[in-house]
């Protein structure tokens, strides 16, 4: 037997292991596995209140901090009964979109470039390709500073809570994000076209189920409380358990999902296949431009899914801002009761998120999250099976199946910190 | 460094960037520094940066900086790993400086029922994990950078000061400081459980900047006077302002250890309230 290991995922938030057993010319087994020590999230903050609940979950995830928050508020809210105003919506929404920019910069140009253009980090790539650098790093940056003019600070921020904001920002500094834009739609547009004219090994392709939050009144967005399936079912998100269906597997810290008895993916993949044809704009221009049945097939795409949604969010931007500075700053929404039940669900970057609680006399009583990385493990496992299987049977050497498998992991941009490090090949 | 291994070399000092358990939002805040990481990759030798880089090498380092908490059997051989090959050992972070959110209910004794509670009684076949640690509960740790997560700054000016030769300088003042600066209203009179009066300065009093009172996530001052914070939430009858509510002891208990971890459950055990049952 023999076994090929990437014993630590470089490149990804986390620590995961890929191991690939091999006898003779055939792959006998092929394992993904979550090093990172459980953290158990969802016992810490039974018996606490909803306040302290929701500053400590957000810690599950550096990278989609935000994510998890709005996720939080919006599954607290329910359970207590608060109705929100639309300033504080609309906030949500804006720190969403400066989450995906930061996020989908930090990954497109900083993760999956390098292994795309054979750099080992973004770093070594500032000879050849100076600008994809720079650009990298300043929508990088823009993606923060929105997030830190919304929650607070880049990571962490606790300014979003329960009713509203602590603090709104003010129009000026609303204006002084909205100026920035213009300068950084030509950047995304330039890394989607990148992206766009990559090729993409085609050997490990098959068809996968799509599930993403299905936003009201046809819209492209971020949150929702209906889940829309590529099979074309639609589901409340309080029904979550019925897409996601979490099972604890021996050789991981980390819980798998499987729907209809099948893998499925989440994820900026999954948003454009699914919403893409609502997308407008110079991001709907793109969608155009770039769709592909193949979208359907290869999990490399979802780098370029990414690079569209980059330009989405961007200019997603300066609508929202429009709005918020007609508003004036609302009071936080009050608690209508200390019990009750209730599930928020959002787009984080790496794909649908839930939040699951029950609230009873102002206590949380039950806390379930369900993190993007814990659904697609299942269908990062199939597509590293279909890899190795072709690659094995072609007398691939090891290190190049290692680089092959290590990509597919890294496109579907895995962090694995929400879930709980990297790739093995066993040789039997 | 020390300066006969300055003399000996002009080389960059060798730093390594390691995550344990946690949200990896320590690195994060070092991939944020968008406008200094080109400096950062400059001024020193980065030889692993497993977040940020594939070909890292794993060899002695100068300086380590180590994110995240103890949490299983290969964050503890890791840790000590690293530890033997570093001549400076730095905790980066909550959850390495005092265990972080995961070591919340580090009083409570209970990880094998929580274990329970959301595996199930899954046989794994990994090794068993461990309830979670700050570094110093197995290695020497040299410099603690605290925050959840650090602050870019401070991160920058202890760095700066590393590539130098020159030691880390920690804060020792509580968010109160900054907080004073920044002419806030005190939360404390308006009935919230701030922590600002027990917890590390450096974040530029952020949250009650926001009207949003501290949770503490930086972590205990230095001489943290948590008797006195505890005393005064419970206890209190503050003559200027006679509407102020008392909290439960549990209630501030539960706060105190929301990011305090094993350094504030230690603390804790030592507070004697008084004529309040504990």
């Amino acid at each position: 037997m023999k076994e090929i290991k990437v014993e630590h995922l470089a490149r990804v938030e986390g620590h995961g292991a890929i191991s690939v057993e091999i006898e003779g010319k055939k792959v006998t087994n092929v394992k993904f596995e979550v090093l990172e020590g459980p953290r158990l999230f969802e016992t810490i903050t039974l018996g606490k209140t909803p306040l302290e609940n929701l500053s400590v979950v957000p810690r599950i995830c550096a990278i989609c901090t935000l994510s998890h928050k709005t996720a939080s508020i919006r599954g607290l809210e329910k359970c207590l009964g608060v109705d929100a105003p639309e300033k504080a919506h609309l906030m949500r929404e804006l720190m969403m979109a400066g989450e995906a920019i930061e996020s989908h910069a930090l990954h497109v140009y900083l993760l999956a470039l390098p292994d795309l253009l054979g750099y080992p980090n973004a770093i070594a790539m500032v000879g050849k390709y100076p600008e994809a650098v720079i650009q990298g790093l300043t929508l990088k940056k823009f993606g923060n500073s929105v997030m830190e003019l919304c929650s607070g600070r880049a990571t962490h921020g606790e300014n979003p809570t329960i009713g509203g904001f602590g603090k709104y920002p003010t129009n000026e500094q609303l204006y002084a994000i909205k100026d920035q834009v213009d300068t950084l739609i030509p950047y995304a547009k330039d890394v989607v076209d990148i992206l766009g004219s990559m090729k993409y090994p085609e050997f490990y392709e098959k068809e996968t189920v799509f599930a993403c939050c299905n936003p009201p009144n046809n819209e492209y967005g971020l949150i929702a409380d209906e889940i829309i399936l590529s099979d074309g079912q639609k589901f409340d998100c309080e029904d979550y358990k019925k897409i996601t269906n979490e099972r604890v597997v021996p050789h991981s810290y980390a819980k798998r999902s499987l729907y209809k008895g099948a893998p499925f993916t989440v994820g900026s993949l999954a948003r454009i296949n699914n919403l893409g044809s609502r997308l407008k704009g110079e991001a709907g221009e793109m969608y155009e431009k770039y769709k592909s049945p193949r979208w359907k097939k290869n999990p490399m795409f979802n780098n370029l899914a990414q690079a569209i949604e980059l330009l989405y969010a961007l200019e997603k931007i300066p609508e929202l801002v429009d709005r918020l500075v007609e508003l004036k700053d609302p009071p936080l929404a009050k608690p209508t009761r200390s019990s009750g039940k209730g599930t928020g669900a959002v787009e984080a970057p790496r794909g649908t998120l839930y939040h699951s609680y029950e609230v009873k006399d102002g206590r949380m009583a039950k806390v379930d999250i369900i993190t993007p990385t814990a659904q697609n493990y299942e269908d990062i496992e199939k597509y590293f099976r279909l890899a190795a299987e072709h690659m094995v049977a072609e007398g691939w050497k090891d290190d190049e199946i290692r680089f092959q498998l290590e990509m597919i992991a890294r496109a579907y941009d895995p962090c694995i910190s929400c879930s709980a490090h990297l790739v093995k090949v066993v040789r039997k | 460094m020390s300066p006969d291994a300055q003399k000996q070399t002009k080389q960059l000092p060798k730093v390594g960037i390691y995550g344990l358990t946690g949200c990896a939002g320590d690195q994060l805040t070092i991939v944020n520094c968008e406008d200094q990481i080109l400096d950062i990759f400059g001024a020193a030798d980065i030889r692993s940066f497993l977040m940020a880089m594939s070909n890292n090498v794993e060899g002695e380092l100068d300086v380590a900086l180590v994110e995240g908490s103890v949490s299983s059997q290969g964050d503890k051989a890791m840790l000590e790993d690293i530890r033997k090959r570093s001549k400076i050992l730095i905790a980066i972070g909550n959850c390495a400086c005092n265990g972080g959110p995961q070591a919340a209910c580090a009083m409570e004794n209970n990880f094998k029922e929580r274990f329970k509670q959301v595996y199930g009684d899954v046989k794994l076949s990994i090794p068993e994990p461990l309830d979670a640690k700050p570094l110093s509960a197995y290695v020497q740790v040299d410099y603690m950078i605290p925050g959840c997560p650090i602050d870019k700054w401070e991160f920058l000016r202890a760095l700066g000061r590393l590539v130098k030769g020159d030691a880390p300088q920690p804060i020792r003042y509580p968010v109160c400081v900054e907080c004073k600066y920044n002419e806030n209203e005190c939360l404390l009179f308006k009935n919230e459980i701030c922590l600002g009066p027990i917890t590390v300065g450096g974040c530029d009093s952020v949250c009650i900047n926001h009207n949003i009172p501290c949770v503490g996530c930086r972590g205990p001052v230095t001489e943290a006077n948590v008797a006195g914070e505890v005393e005064m939430l419970v206890n209190m009858k503050h003559p200027h302002f006679p509407k102020r509510v008392n909290f439960d002891y549990q209630d501030v208990r539960n706060r105190a250890m929301m990011y305090g971890g094993t350094t504030m459950a230690e603390l804790l055990d030592k507070v004697k309230l008084k004529g309040a049952k504990k």
